[in-house]
């Protein structure tokens, strides 16, 4: 990088710019408008903790509820339910159709 | 450009984080020069370098509680700079290709009286260097515009991009070579062409 060749010269002699005699002005205008902004909202970390906090029981109290679920109890609960199981899917295929056709667009006349 | 003591603007950056607002102004004044004409390399253009050196002035107002001094202020701001123009040009219009570059000099210089031609000449071929430098590529143009900026001063334009000196090296040569490329296609489109058979 020593050598000193015909494009180093040219990009090493740039005239130097002098700023407008208003451009401090002008910048410290904006500076002074910067520092009358409002600070930023600071982030809620105490709403933040409890919420977390919320999470976090609220997960191990269903853990607790889930563990203390007797499940062969709750099979005899459904049972007669799975009885009327193929009806229940009919009636809820039926339910889906019906949705589905409300959702279609409907066609436009030409 | 003379140097300017550290201390003052560290003195100023403090002032300015305890409130005094004022203080900045001390900060603009030493380096409005600097910040202008860096970014009179990278537009050409008088007002659009005023607009981004100020742009670049209210971010580092903006940034100054990051200032620790473990770096020099002048390598902070001018970091800070190169990142506004970086942004500036980015989302401004594309710079003309230098092809467009050199016609617009050409035409301008046989548009000039014939006596002045040859005083112009020089001047016009260093301008299409200048201005065949900001159809470099991005990873190319700021080095080469920071090193000369800096007079040549390798670790500190490295400090300032924040790469390695390794990596600025090999970019500065590319960009060179680059820049060697275009000079060469402009003086051959300006070489005087053998005169047609009627």
């Amino acid at each position: 990088m020593s050598d000193i060749d015909d494009l180093d010269r040219i990009l090493l002699s740039e005239e130097p710019l002098t700023p407008s005699s208003g451009f401090a002005a002008a910048v410290m205008e904006s500076v002074r408008e910067v520092a009358a902004e409002p600070p930023p909202l600071a982030f809620p970390w105490a709403r933040f903790a409890a919420g977390a906090i919320a999470c976090a029981i609220g997960a191990a109290a269903s853990v607790a509820v889930i563990a203390g679920v007797d499940w062969a109890a709750l099979g005899d609960t459904f049972a007669p339910l799975q009885a009327a199981g193929p009806d229940l899917g009919y009636a809820a295929a039926a339910v889906a159709a019906s949705l589905a056709v409300v959702r279609l667009p409907r066609l436009r006349r030409v | 450009m003379p140097p300017v003591p550290e201390d003052e603007d560290a003195v100023d950056a403090r002032r300015v984080l305890a409130g005094d607002v004022a203080a900045f102004g001390g900060i603009v004044r030493r380096w409005q020069g600097r910040l202008i004409n860096l970014a009179w390399r990278f537009s050409r253009d008088r007002a659009s370098a005023e607009d981004m050196a100020q742009e670049a002035f209210v971010k580092a107002f903006r940034a100054l509680h990051t200032f620790r001094g473990e770096s020099a202020f002048s390598t902070w701001l001018t970091a800070i700079a190169i990142n506004v123009y970086r942004s500036w040009l980015r989302d401004r219009a594309p710079l003309p290709a230098a092809g467009d570059v050199n016609d617009l000099i050409l035409m301008r210089a046989r548009s000039a009286a014939p006596d002045a031609l040859a005083g112009l000449e020089e001047h016009e071929r260093a301008e299409a260097v200048r201005q065949a430098v900001l159809t470099l590529p991005p990873r190319y143009r700021e080095p080469i515009v920071l090193f000369y900026f800096q007079e040549m001063d390798v670790s500190e334009t490295a400090r300032i991009l924040g790469i390695p000196e390794g990596t600025l090296k090999a970019r500065l040569h590319r960009g060179r070579e680059l820049l060697r490329r275009k000079a060469e296609a402009s003086r051959a489109s300006r070489a005087p062409r053998a005169p047609r058979d009627e």
